[in-house]
């Protein structure tokens, strides 16, 4: 279903369409009985909640506008002069006392996050096909020692790691990153899940009987129906390096290497310590930028990330 | 024989009726099992390179100490007592299992509260709402520490006007007694929409028709909830709390950065990770570290396992 | 006065489909009606509208004299059998039974009695402690009952609640459902799609086809005169054989053969010189022996023998004829009709019941005696019957 072709007039039928048809299967809210008023009072704990979460994002917005002694001296959520945005966004490009360059950053976390995220969807997806529709000796042993993977606590692998990779020249290497990222249990997990609700075995029997060949069947047949899936193992798996902060923290003592989270980090240590020159505006503007677009990518695959598949394994 | 077509009888099918532990597999068997062996080969070696091997390396380092003078040698368990016996360490154990045990239950009784709202329809706009509880998902935690760090800060946040204008003079979010609740507030505001999601997920896979026959029977809307589908996402629930610990025990950003905003509160042993931090990478002590870090997951893994049963006996009480 | 009267009850969804469109129907107290049709026929959507889990767009629907358009479902007195019985899955059989009666604060030990008696009246004494997951599909079939009849409701609902069964366990439970049904006494709608279910349980069946009515009547009214085509063709199983037949003076012309109609002379009357549609039903085909065997005077109908269906005692014997089959080659599929599932290549285009001592092969041309008198006729333009005559 590639969105591109449909007219934008279609679109956005189908979406009222759907919109009235999930209205249609809900069960209407007279029948609950409510008091008269509950609804609002319902709706205002909504929006003070909503408030609530969107403060510190407008805190951000609103403040990376500012300089450095605006940002303490003027109040919080409105804006003052002068306004400094561009200016502020220059200086993400430069080298700030050494500690490195947030551009810099950037790209890595880019680097790190988009080859961990798609390396680790391309495992799960494999990985969680063969445990879900073959049969084989240890499959079970295999997965549960997977599922005990979620147990352990990111230190016990993150520091250990840290030292093999002293032995082996990866200390401030991007595969240091990048092969971590690429191990997430919970992908495989889901992608064993959706496998087993979405793939009936008949059509891989089926398929088996006429001959074809389990890596046509995987690629021809099982792929295809595995894409919502997938898509949001993508999702999670991106945004799990994205987020990530401990592991490179651990393993990169190059600033030139930083993704973006330890850099800020960094910032933030010097910010407190010394009173730095100007690096407030840069740790606001900064995270601003960080979260920009990890917010596009959720909304952009949000067809995709209904949150039934993460129920789909919670229900398990 | 008369040409009749019966009607087709329950066919019978024979099926070799060899018992299951001594069937030996058919090549077509064996052959499908190497296929899925080298599907899932792939992930198993990554995962053991990255987490299988460093765990037991780690273990295997916990095993032994390095001294200035005379190297490395096998000291056996004399780091684990030397954890065990730590007053620090088990501070930091105090604390964190204090935050989760505030923290879990306060964030997931705010996110069914809203996930029930959303699910029932008794809310306007419930799709805009539901996007916004979801933005601090996509936040790393290190923004938001950053982030919250500024609204909380003792000198310059709003927050702490916001408190000076209603009569707490001096208010200090981040001082000793506050850091927790603040890092508390700070957890809820990262975690609730993501558990939010789960839970309304969660409630709309309930049937219809169960509620509509509760209706039938004229059900109340607060014994619906309580009643019928709080128990029906019992399962959602014991396993967002066992997510929810696992992440609690591991608390270490939040701390971490608001440190640079308050200094002399977050000590270098606050939290079990902070400790193992500071013991293996800062002060380069990494079989002490890697001790700290095995009893770490111990810990983890009994309190997890035991949050599941617990909840799940206590929910099974109706 | 009746228990439930319906007038002009219509349905319009948002999305614009309209399910229902002006059903005026009434159950009398007491009284067991069936709702049957094919899938999206508009009688789930009735049922819901009349315990109020659905809006009604426009028309009334009235318990006695009050008008409940407006009234709650849960002041209704309506107790409904789900077709997925849709049981409290975390609660026991008891409770479940119970449930209700929680609700209306009645007091614990006569709602322990109440919920004792009506699992005794369902045979659920032995389950009480069961929780639904461990129960057999008809087990949870009565627990679904036992909870709408524990609340001794005026109005009583059913969905489809034996469609899930077993061909066996369905016939069994229909006589249990008649069965509690009349203990209890309570107006009671029953929808299905499956009309030997209607036939067997019905005091009155309502026969649905795309949100519109098509008769309502009792069973023997609706196998004896349906009003049109769908009725006929809905009704009775195998289903009814359908021609395009001509209409002479005192002949029916059905293909190269022709029918002396004998006293269907005058009910056809009106439509001499033109088209008619033709209904027979299989069960009113008479064998009389091979080829050639056609006396005079006698309407019989020659036809070649595509395949034999030997049921035990009868058979289901498949034919052509060189008439034009007519009707909606609807596959009443969902009727569980076996006939539905016709064997590919045969080319038949009738069906006749005949007792199965006869034997007929594949390949046989035989005779069939028809009944001129039973026949039915409909208007080829608008498919309703032509009126019979009374008695």
């Amino acid at each position: 279903m590639s969105g591109a072709s449909i007219s934008a007039e279609t679109r956005r039928e189908r979406r009222r369409r759907e919109r009235l048809a999930e209205r249609d299967a809900a069960i209407p809210v007279e029948l609950y009985g409510l008091k008269r008023g509950t609804v609002t009072a319902l709706t205002t704990c909504c929006v003070l909640f909503a408030l609530f979460t969107l403060a510190p994002v407008a805190w951000v917005i609103i403040n990376s506008t500012k300089t450095q002694s605006n940002i303490f001296g003027s109040f919080g959520f409105w804006f003052a002069s002068p306004f400094e945005f561009f200016h502020t966004f220059a200086n993400l490009f430069r080298d700030i006392d050494g500690d490195g360059t947030y551009a810099n950053w950037f790209l890595n976390t880019v680097l790190y996050s988009l080859s961990g995220g798609i390396g680790a969807t391309v495992l799960a997806v494999l990985g969680g096909y063969g445990f879900a529709r073959f049969e084989f000796r240890g499959s079970k042993v295999f997965f549960a020692i997977i599922i005990a993977g979620l147990l352990v606590p990111i230190t016990l692998v993150a520091v250990p790691l840290y030292l093999a990779y002293a032995k082996v020249h990866l200390i401030n290497s991007v595969w240091g990153m990048i092969l971590p990222s690429m191990v997430v249990p919970v992908g495989l997990y889901l992608m064993r899940t959706y496998v087993e609700l979405s793939i009936p075995r008949e059509l891989i029997d089926a398929a088996r009987i006429d001959g074809a060949s389990e890596l046509r069947i995987f690629l021809r047949i099982a792929l295809p129906l595995m894409v919502p899936g997938l898509m949001t193992v993508l999702l999670l798996s991106v945004a799990g390096t994205w987020n990530n902060y401990i592991l490179p923290l651990i393993i990169f003592s190059n600033n030139q290497l930083f993704p973006v989270t330890v850099g800020m980090g960094l910032w933030s240590q010097h910010a407190g310590n010394s009173g730095d020159a100007n690096l407030y505006p840069l740790l606001v503007l900064g995270g601003l930028v960080t979260i920009v677009p990890m917010i596009a990518l959720f909304a952009l695959l949000q067809r995709y990330w209904r949150g039934g598949l993460l129920l789909g394994s919670v229900a398990n | 024989m008369s040409e009749t077509a019966l009607r087709p009888a329950a066919r019978v099918v024979t099926r070799p009726s060899t018992p299951r532990k001594r069937r030996r597999r058919s090549a077509y068997a064996r052959r499908q099992g190497r296929a899925g062996l080298a599907f899932v080969t792939p992930f198993m070696i990554i995962f053991t390179l990255i987490m299988i091997a460093p765990l037991g390396y780690a273990v295997y380092q916990s095993l032994y100490t390095t001294k200035l003078i005379g190297g490395t040698s096998f000291s056996g368990f004399a780091n684990y007592s030397a954890v065990l016996q730590s007053g620090d360490f088990w501070g930091g154990v105090i604390r964190v299992i204090i935050f989760g045990g505030i923290q879990i239950p306060v964030m997931l009784a705010i996110a069914f509260f809203f996930a029930t709202i959303f699910d029932l329809g008794v809310a306007r706009w419930g799709p805009l709402f539901r996007a916004i509880y979801f933005i601090p998902f996509a936040v790393p935690i290190v923004v938001s520490s950053v982030m919250w760090g500024f609204l909380l800060d003792p000198a310059y946040g709003p927050f702490n006007h916001l408190m000076n204008a209603v009569g707490f003079h001096n208010f200090n979010w981040l001082s000793g007694n506050l850091m927790i609740p603040s890092i508390i507030i700070i957890a809820i505001w990262e975690w609730t929409g993501y558990n939010c999601i789960i839970l309304y997920t969660a409630l709309k896979s309930v049937p219809r028709d169960v509620i509509e026959a509760a209706i039938l029977d004229d059900t109340p809307l607060w014994r619906i909830i309580v009643r019928i589908k709080l128990p029906m996402v019992r399962p959602a629930i014991i396993m967002l709390v066992f997510i929810n610990t696992i992440g609690a025990m591991q608390l270490f950003i939040e701390p971490t950065i608001l440190n640079n905003y308050q200094a002399g509160v977050v000590t270098n042993t606050w939290t079990p990770v902070i400790d193992i931090y500071s013991t293996a990478i800062s002060n380069g002590q990494y079989q002490l570290g890697a001790a700290m870090a095995v009893v770490l997951a111990v810990i983890v893994v009994a309190i997890s396992v035991a949050s599941l049963g617990f909840r799940g006996r206590r929910r099974g009480q109706q | 006065m009746s228990a439930i009267s319906m007038e002009k009850l219509s349905k319009v969804y948002s999305s614009g489909v309209s399910a229902l469109a002006g059903l005026d129907l009434e159950v009398r107290d007491g009284e067991f009606v069936v709702l049957v049709g094919p899938s999206g026929c508009g009688k789930t959507t009735t049922l819901r509208m009349v315990a109020g889990l659905e809006s009604i767009t426009s028309g009334t629907v009235r318990f006695g004299d009050l008008v409940v358009n407006d009234v709650s479902p849960r002041q209704r007195d309506v107790a409904m059998v789900f077709q997925n019985y849709a049981l409290y899955p975390h609660l026991t059989v008891a409770e479940n039974i119970g449930f209700a009666l929680i609700n209306k604060k009645v007091p614990k030990p006569d709602r322990e009695r109440r919920v004792r008696s009506a699992a005794a009246a369902l045979g659920l004494i032995d389950l009480l402690g069961r929780k639904p997951g461990q129960l057999s599909g008809g087990q949870r079939q009565r627990v679904a009952m036992g909870r709408a009849i524990v609340r001794e409701p005026s109005v009583f609902l059913m969905d489809e609640p034996l469609s899930n069964l077993d061909a066996k366990l369905r016939v069994r439970m229909r006589s249990e459902v008649l069965r509690v049904h009349k203990a209890i006494g309570a107006a009671t709608l029953y929808v299905t799609h499956d009309q030997v279910e209607a036939m067997t349980m019905g005091d009155r069946v309502a026969v649905l086809h795309d949100g519109e009515l098509q008769q309502y009547a009792t069973p023997r009214e609706l196998y004896d005169r349906p009003a049109n085509l769908f009725v006929a063709e809905f009704i009775g199983s195998p289903e009814m054989n359908l021609y395009e037949a001509t209409v002479t003076d005192d002949e029916l012309l059905l293909g190269s053969q022709r029918l002396s109609l004998g006293p269907a002379r005058t009910l056809l009357a009106p439509y001499r010189g033109r088209t008619v549609i033709a209904g027979i039903r299989p069960e009113h085909l008479e064998l009389v022996g091979g080829a050639g065997a056609g006396q005079a005077g006698m309407a019989t109908l020659v036809a070649d023998v595509r395949v034999v269906e030997e049921l035990g005692d009868e058979a289901h014997v498949f034919f052509a004829i060189d008439a034009t089959a007519a009707g909606a080659s609807m596959l009443v599929a969902a009727a569980g009709d076996a006939e539905a599932g016709m064997l590919a290549g045969a080319t038949h285009n009738g069906v006749a019941q005949i007792n199965s001592r006869s034997a007929v092969r594949r390949g046989q041309q035989v005779t069939f005696r028809v009944d001129t008198g039973r026949m039915h006729f409909f208007d080829p333009d608008t498919s309703v019957a032509v009126p019979q005559m009374p008695g």
